[in-house]
């Protein structure tokens, strides 16, 4: 059992971490059993599915299934680790799988999917560096206005991030800064 | 025995056997799918769940042993969860394009699933697309349809030994392959294909075409024997002389064949061309092989084995003592028929004394296994010429007319073709075979014709010292004769003149002179009329000048010649069944029969020999018996593992030392070639790929082969 994964820092988002974790797993490179293979197949692809926010509603029931007949059908002890790594973090970290499940929120801020991109108006200086790197048309703004990120349309790619010399633009998770609707002139 | 109960039912069971082969084999169905009967069982699958004695966790069957009482359920609950579960994993990431799999009906998986009435879909479907591998001989493979029973790395590594499967791990997941990305030749591969036989899905697959050629599925996995004409054992006796065992290896070809030694020397061996070796280098030399186990055959221990049925008093008479007619009365003699052969000639055998000259085979070999015919109690009368088989009837039961085609034809339409020093091929290698003087032919011959039987007049007669010209219509990449003939008549002197038109013979009735021909650029025949058409190149007239001229343009029963042989003849001379108007086993005389060349036209001793035993059913049936004359002569053991065997795909095919031109036409009638070593015998027979293994594997039963169980 992997006791790392059950005593993790609030920097880290517990469905990613057992994803990662799940990724590395031996079962993956085997192949010699059906519930440790395909298992830990379904356990990866249903997983990431989650950081993705592309769950389905059943997902954690089933899982939990499928790591119980895992725990008692794989052939060797490394799939039976693995469930039992799997059960307990899926119950420790119950909330946190919970709010990824219904598609609100990584509260570590680490899937991508769940954060959003910001334009801090005391920061930007309308130079339109943001838009330009955007590959979506994603940000609006003309000179010397605050830009504004479409919400709708942002993939959270982050090359507005790199492409920003002000710092003005900033992840956030469940906590949103206050940033106007529409551009609106720069105050600086 | 043990007593358990499965399912309810209570059956009986070995000490120390699986509780799902217990099951299956008290007719009890399981689900199964990564077990194998002829392979050690592994649990991955868990298509075989089952709860034991009340137990809320299921075990996989295959790897549970039977014990007294056991009280085993497949349907529990918790069993069926299980089982439904695993299946459905697997489905998520199988391809669901079954329609386009070359398993599809045959598939375990499929079948499977269709029993269950469960698929994936429930589950995140991925497939994990592997690109298909046609590059090797003789198996495909086709990996993103793998399932990872394991079943053919079980195969390869623990029952062949040969240890070239295992589980491979490339971007998209595991599969089984072959690792470090080698050729199956590379990685040593016997291509005995267990990994096709054992493989419960379309992953591993016989190459397109191989198991298209014959109706029957054990003809395609040995087509060896399937392609022989009568069906000898050719892996079986290749592997008795691989393991030293040559009278063994000759008491397999007797249970087919009559005249091993012979078709040793001379037969046209079918069988290389089914060879699946072909795909990989070359084919196995079958037929010298052959002739290896029948020359170091000391104890010869098959003799006097085999059935011998009661007298029946019934007399069957044959009509020809070729290998047909010989054949024939040697299997009807056992079935107790008082057998009595006819024969024109003063010496029994037909073509292999009378026409197949001494260099291409041994007069003694043929002698012996005549002899054993006669020793088994077959009459005979030679110099004894049939004219009338109907008068003949009268005084047997039954009659065989297996006359063969001993007449040789003449292109009547050439003029000169009635000169005085106009011979048949056939007449010169008889009087050559019975060390006739042959002056006759002068000091310059020119044959017509360039199939084996010309080949086999102009080879003889170089050895003579005859200076001799062989001339066909067929151009130089079409010569009717083998390879080998062509060559090695050229290499001893034979002017070899391909693709020349017939004019005229030239002299007069009592002295030819030449034979006037021109070069043709191309030429059809029609096999309906017999009519040729040809395309002449303009000016290319000339005389091959010569003391005689010999045709081996063909050879006929001369049944025709006969005032009445008694029996409906077509217009060729071929007896015909006036129930099909078609040569066959029966004429239109009830109790008078034909087989061999004479109902097929020319061919070659062992299609004479497969004649003779196929009519031999048919004359036994008609007297009364069952037609029954499959024999064991010896008791086989084929061991599964073969082990490895690195660089076996590049293994070379063995050739025989052959004598040099001058030597041997100056030695005459000695063989062409030296039989194998016994090294040489050994390194060739270990090519051979065992196709036949493969039937020893069972094939597993899907459920609806299953009776009684559920």
């Amino acid at each position: 059992m992997e006791e790392r994964l059950l005593d993790l820092p609030e920097t880290c988002c517990p469905v990613d971490e057992l994803l990662k974790y799940v990724r590395g797993h031996k079962c993956l490179d085997c192949g010699k059993c059906v519930f440790g293979y395909e298992g830990a197949a379904q356990l990866e692809m249903t997983l990431n599915d989650i950081t993705m926010k592309k769950s389905r509603g059943s997902d954690m029931d089933q899982l939990r299934k499928l790591c119980g007949l895992m725990k008692t059908q794989a052939l060797c002890e490394d799939g039976v680790e693995l469930a039992d790594t799997a059960l307990a973090v899926m119950e420790k970290y119950a909330d946190e799988f919970a709010q990824h499940v219904a598609k609100r929120s990584c509260k570590a801020g680490v899937c991508k999917r769940f954060v959003t991109y910001h334009i801090l108006a005391d920061k930007c200086v309308g130079c339109g560096d943001c838009m330009d790197a955007c590959e979506d048309d994603a940000i609006q703004g003309r000179a010397k206005f605050i830009h504004v990120i479409d919400q709708d349309e942002c993939t959270q790619c982050g090359k507005c991030k790199e492409a920003c010399e002000e710092d003005a633009i900033v992840v956030a998770g469940a906590i949103k800064p206050r940033c106007p609707p529409r551009p609106i002139p720069c105050r600086r | 025995m043990v007593t358990l109960t499965v399912n309810g039912q209570v059956i009986q069971a070995a000490e120390g056997q699986s509780v799902l082969h217990a099951a299956l084999a008290a007719g009890v169905y399981i689900p199964h799918l990564c077990d194998h009967p002829d392979l050690e069982a592994k649990g991955g699958c868990r298509l075989c769940s089952v709860t034991v004695d009340g137990g809320d966790v299921p075990v996989p069957a295959c790897t549970t042993t039977v014990a007294e009482g056991m009280v085993v359920d497949s349907r529990t609950e918790a069993a069926e969860l299980t089982r439904r579960t695993s299946m459905e994993l697997m489905l998520a990431t199988h391809p669901a394009d079954c329609t386009g799999c070359p398993k599809y009906g045959k598939c375990e998986l499929q079948s499977l699933y269709q029993y269950m009435g469960v698929n994936g879909q429930d589950w995140r479907m991925k497939s994990r697309p592997v690109p298909n591998n046609d590059s090797n001989p003789l198996i495909s493979h086709l990996f993103t349809r793998c399932i990872r029973c394991g079943r053919c790395i079980r195969a390869c590594q623990d029952l062949r030994g040969v240890k070239v499967l295992d589980y491979v791990r490339d971007g998209v997941g595991v599969h089984a392959g072959v690792p470090g990305g080698k050729s199956l030749v590379e990685a040593g591969c016997r291509f005995c294909g267990a990994c096709i036989e054992v493989c419960p899905t379309g992953s591993i697959v016989d190459a397109v075409g191989v198991m298209e050629k014959h109706p029957a599925y054990a003809d395609n996995v040995v087509p060896c024997r399937a392609e022989c004409p009568a069906h000898t054992n050719i892996p079986e006796y290749i592997r008795a002389v691989r393991e030293g065992r040559p009278g063994d290896a000759v008491a397999i070809m007797r249970e087919k064949l009559t005249f091993p030694l012979t078709l040793g020397y001379i037969c046209n061996h079918l069988c290389e061309t089914g060879c699946k070796r072909t795909d990989v280098n070359d084919p196995l030399s079958i037929r010298n092989l052959k002739r290896f186990a029948v020359e170091n055959d000391k104890e010869q221990a098959w003799k006097d084995k085999g059935f011998r049925k009661p007298r029946t008093g019934k007399r069957v008479a044959v009509v020809g003592s070729g290998p047909c007619g010989l054949t024939a009365a040697y299997y009807l003699n056992k079935l107790g028929h008082d057998v009595t052969v006819f024969e024109k000639r003063p010496q029994l055998g037909g073509p292999m004394t009378s026409g197949i000259p001494a260099y291409r085979l041994p007069i003694e070999g043929v002698n012996a296994e005549i002899q054993y015919i006669i020793d088994s109690g077959v009459k005979y009368e030679v110099n004894h010429e049939v004219s009338d088989a109907a008068a003949l009837k009268k005084d047997y039961d039954a009659v065989l007319v297996a006359v063969g085609v001993s007449k040789g034809k003449k292109l009547g339409f050439l003029p000169g073709a009635d000169f005085d020093q106009v011979y048949t091929a056939i007449d010169v290698l008889a009087d050559l075979r019975a060390n006739k003087d042959i002056s006759y032919l002068g000091q310059t011959v020119c044959v017509i014709g360039g199939g084996s039987v010309g080949f086999d007049a102009a080879r003889s007669l170089v050895r003579k010292g005859l200076t001799v010209n062989l001339a066909c219509i067929e151009p130089a990449d079409k010569i009717l004769a083998d390879k080998e003939d062509q060559v090695e008549g050229a290499e001893e002197g034979v002017n070899i003149l391909p693709g020349r038109s017939f004019e005229e013979i030239e002299g007069s009735q009592k002295q030819v002179t030449g034979l006037r021909v021109h070069t043709v650029k191309s030429s059809t025949y029609d096999r309906a009329t017999g009519k040729v058409t040809e395309v002449a190149v303009e000016g290319s007239q000339t005389v091959i000048p010569c003391d005689s001229v010999i045709f081996a343009t063909g050879q006929y029963t001369g049944l025709q010649d006969f005032e009445n042989f008694g029996i409906e003849l077509n217009r060729m001379g071929y007896p015909i069944d006036p129930e099909t108007g078609k040569s066959g086993f029966r004429t239109s005389v009830e109790g008078i029969f034909a087989a061999g060349d004479a109902i097929t036209g020319i061919s070659f001793v062992i299609k004479a020999i497969a004649s003779g035993r196929e009519v031999t059913s048919v004359i036994d049936k008609y007297l009364g018996g069952d037609g029954d004359i499959e024999e064991t002569l010896v008791e086989r053991t084929a061991d599964p593992h073969i082990g490895e065997f690195p660089g076996f795909g590049t293994l070379p095919r063995i050739e025989m030392d052959v004598v040099d031109p001058a030597t041997r036409v100056k030695n005459g009638d000695e063989n062409v070639y030296k039989t194998y070593t016994c090294e040489q015998a050994r390194c060739e027979a270990q090519r051979c790929l065992q196709c036949d293994l493969r039937l020893q594997l069972e094939t597993v039963k899907l459920w609806n082969e299953y009776g009684g169980g559920e």
